[in-house]
């Protein structure tokens, strides 16, 4: 089965690198803040870039953050990136106290001095699941100030810089990186293609 | 472990992509967009887009440039500087496809707007950009603009030190495009402990990336015309770098 990707667009960042990824892995991609055409896709991808508060907004301003609790409440696959597996948190700390999408629990804290991760960083699987078995070991790329910090058990992924914070999240069919896939060469595309088959498959 | 940076330089000067010999000669190599292509193909833990002309000329960032390379989809972190005025200038680079910035001019020019920029981008996501030579037993920052040597000044030693820019980027301008030529007492030399250090100019060597990753405060190197003189150059570097915190080589291996 061929797999058709639908990422979600709110107006924030470029997709090109996401859509070019699935494309070479043999998926289907299709780019739209329509409803109805992210319906037809197997799995949602929720990138991003920028800062929590206008990019929640920006979701608001197209209805999305329901249609995205929605999707995930009747089990429908959803990838969020770097900002997009922030935005799947109940909340952020970023520039005051901003309400997430709550679909992984949790909370969106600054990064502790020097307050940024920047660069390729190693990952550890904390919790064995077959989605990220793979990745176990490998370097991706990070990119961001403010980091996911929960007190529950969906934490899948670890990474250590400075002190240790939560790399990847899952919750069921809602799974979050706070690295970029999509711009980590081959250790990317290869968790891409796990991530894809897996929850599409599950 | 967080891994130590090479981050593949293209200089680009009316559009075409170009060999740059210590901030004076400039030899074309071809369209940025090819050499950025190589570099995504052969592994570079980040490709810089450095726009030599846009500043001094007044045009602005070279928005077209970097959304032509955001389209191509390339897998590997993209950074663009080049002629940046105002905030308005940094978010059009970040929408069109570049992960960060890099800025120069504006770190003594507009340290307001840098903050705003900062601000809403993240620090993460802003480089800033010093061409640096010695002077004595300190530092001198070149102004390009005015071809003058002058102190860095307070005012962009307080953007590093209160952490709105995440890196600096210190070119040695007067070794830039020389092979061995880095003068790794420019990193020695660096008033700002704790600022993470991009050394650039006159990098060709694997001894002097292994030199270089070794010292405190550096977390990259940018390397340019060396790049270009050979296939698979960043593969070439990295497996004659015998250095742990490096990024093994990658060779393309899609599906």
């Amino acid at each position: 089965m061929k797999i058709t990707v639908g990422i979600v667009d709110y107006g924030v960042g470029n997709h090109a690198s996401v859509r070019h990824t699935f494309r070479e892995l043999g998926m289907r991609c299709r780019t739209s803040d329509d409803p109805a055409t992210l319906d037809d896709c197997d799995l949602l991808v929720l990138p991003g870039v920028g800062a929590f508060r206008p990019a929640i907004e920006a979701l608001r301003a197209r209805s999305l953050d329901v249609y995205l609790v929605e999707c995930a409440s009747r089990g429908m696959p959803l990838l969020g990136i770097c900002l997009g597996m922030q935005l799947l948190a109940d909340s952020s700390h970023e520039n005051g106290v901003t309400r997430g999408l709550g679909l992984v629990g949790g909370e969106v804290m600054q990064l502790p001095a020097p307050r940024w991760h920047i660069g390729w960083n190693t990952i550890e699987v904390v919790r064995p699941d077959p989605l990220f078995a793979s990745a176990n070991g490998h370097a991706f790329f990070f990119n961001h100030s403010f980091a996911y910090r929960e007190p529950n058990s969906h934490a899948v992924c670890q990474c250590v810089a400075g002190g240790p914070f939560v790399a990847a999240v899952r919750r069921d069919n809602v799974v979050g990186v706070q690295f970029h896939p999509e711009k980590s060469q081959s250790a990317g595309r290869a968790l891409l293609r796990e991530l894809a088959r897996g929850l599409v498959s599950a | 472990m967080l891994k130590r940076r090479l981050v593949g330089v293209i200089t680009v000067k009316k559009g075409w992509a170009v060999q740059s010999f210590g901030f004076v000669r400039h030899l074309p190599l071809g369209r940025p967009e090819v050499i950025a292509q190589n570099l995504d193909r052969w592994g570079a833990d980040e490709i810089l887009v450095l726009c030599i002309d846009r500043t001094l000329a007044d045009a602005g960032p070279d928005i077209d440039l970097v959304r032509r390379i955001g389209r191509m989809g390339l897998s590997t972190p993209v950074t663009y500087g080049g002629g940046l005025r105002s905030v308005d200038d940094g978010m059009a680079v970040i929408q069109a496809g570049a992960e960060r910035v890099c800025i120069d001019a504006m770190l003594w020019r507009e340290p307001m707007v840098v903050r705003a920029l900062s601000a809403r981008i993240g620090a993460q996501a802003l480089i800033g950009a010093l061409p640096v030579s010695r002077s004595g037993q300190t530092i001198a920052a070149y102004d390009y603009l005015s071809r003058t040597e002058r102190p860095i000044t307070t005012q962009t030693r307080a953007l590093f030190a209160q952490q709105v820019i995440s890196e600096a980027l210190i070119i040695d301008w007067q070794h830039e495009g020389h092979a061995r030529g880095f003068d790794t007492d420019l990193v020695r030399r660096w008033p700002l402990p704790g600022v993470p250090l991009i050394a650039f100019g006159g990098i060709s060597e694997p001894e002097q990336l292994e030199e270089l990753f070794c010292m405190e405060g550096v977390v990259a190197a940018g390397v340019g015309n060396f790049l270009a003189y050979r296939e698979h150059a960043i593969q070439n570097l990295k497996e004659r770098v015998r250095v742990p915190s490096v990024r093994p080589a990658e060779y393309e291996c899609k599906p």
